[in-house]
């Protein structure tokens, strides 16, 4: 891509090949996307599905957030997904980089924590 | 523009088992690319015969994890695919543990593993795109027994072994296999320092009696990135004239 997609034209191709991505796995078509959508529980999709999406989406967009910037491990929706490519072409879009993911990681331990009745 | 033919990534291709392999693609007719610290006269041979037909290299240092990635990128615009990588280039470093330099670890572990690492991650997101691909790990008998004197180079090839096994799990889904080879002795630069009683010594204790020819060594890697290895992934192939049966 020569000129820096929009924030919307990212979101429709990361969009669109997630779409392919479940079409070759012989999943059911899915019409419409959701940022809330979980990528591996509701959609199906493994590691290396998404391995192959990040794959895809570098040849098409010519960068990859994940080598750097984003951690893949922090990705779980589709919303994060179209937001670490959002990043990667408007970096003011990041708000706290590591603070936020830590914030993040400790939420989500907090609320293990309490589900489980642990300390 | 992108090319029919298979093309396969040798790192260190320049001298050794790595010139070896360069040459036995190029006689299968894969198109190849092939990176090193240095421009032998073997390369530069290969340049003028093939004045860039299927054939590229460039002088990259296995350290430098930007220049590996960007020869990936390159190889794959302009010989359009990556089918075959070997990662082959590797250093011996000699001395027993206690007494070696820090930097020379680090070196060893840089050149042997994490170079190889980089190009297995940069080729298979390739691969992955291709839903096809073949990659090949140069280990070492040293990964299997325990010998004094190597063991920065033991830790770095039985390293490979793992990452051998571990990413023939991660990519075969994307029928993309993952193989060792590891060879004993052969003959190469990498043995030329070794005294001729030392070089009879390991032939005494081999049962076939000799130190391998280097082509003994690359067809059995010809052999893993063939159809005729089609089911075969995750395994290390020894390929030491029995001395570690």
């Amino acid at each position: 891509m020569l000129t820096a997609p929009t924030l919307a034209q990212i979101e429709s191709i990361v969009h669109g090949r997630i779409r392919a991505v479940l079409a070759e796995r012989g999943g059911s078509d899915v019409v419409r996307l959701s940022g809330a959508d979980k990528l591996s529980a509701m959609l199906g999709l493994s590691s290396l599905d998404l391995a192959v999406l990040v794959a895809e989406l570098e040849a098409e967009l010519g960068v990859d957030p994940f080598a750097k910037l984003v951690s893949i491990t922090s990705v779980r929706s589709v919303g994060d997904l179209v937001r670490a490519y959002q990043q990667a072409f408007f970096p003011e879009l990041q708000r706290g980089g590591k603070d936020d993911t830590v914030a993040a990681a400790v939420k989500r331990a907090q609320t293990r924590r309490t589900r489980t009745g642990r300390r | 523009m992108p090319q029919a033919r298979k093309v396969a990534l040798v790192s260190g291709g320049s001298r050794g088992l790595g010139a070896e392999l360069v040459s036995g693609f190029l006689n299968r007719q894969y198109g190849v690319a092939t990176l090193s610290r240095t421009k032998t006269a073997f390369i530069t041979n290969m340049l003028r015969a093939r004045k860039g037909r299927h054939f590229h290299w460039s002088q990259v240092d296995g350290r430098d994890h930007e220049a590996l990635r960007a020869f990936v990128k390159e190889v794959g615009e302009r010989l359009g695919r990556i089918d075959v990588l070997v990662n082959n280039a590797g250093i011996a470093m000699e001395g027993i543990l206690p007494t070696m330099r820090t930097r020379d670890i680090v070196e060893a572990v840089e050149v042997n593993l994490t170079a190889a690492l980089v190009l297995a991650q940069a080729c298979s997101r390739l691969m992955l795109r291709q839903g096809s691909g073949c990659i090949v790990n140069v280990s070492s008998v040293h990964a299997i027994r325990g010998h004094a004197g190597v063991a920065v180079y033991s830790a770095t090839k039985a390293a490979l072994d793992g990452l051998t096994r571990s990413l023939a799990r991660e990519l075969g889904p994307r029928q993309i296999r993952v193989n060792s080879v590891a060879p004993g002795y052969f003959d190469s630069e990498m043995v030329s320092d070794m005294a001729e009683e030392q070089k009879q010594r390991i032939a005494r204790r081999t049962p076939l009696g000799r130190l391998a020819r280097i082509d003994e060594v690359a067809n059995a890697i010809h052999f893993l990135t063939s159809d005729q290895a089609s089911f075969i992934t995750g395994h290390t192939l020894v390929v030491d004239g029995g001395i570690t049966c």
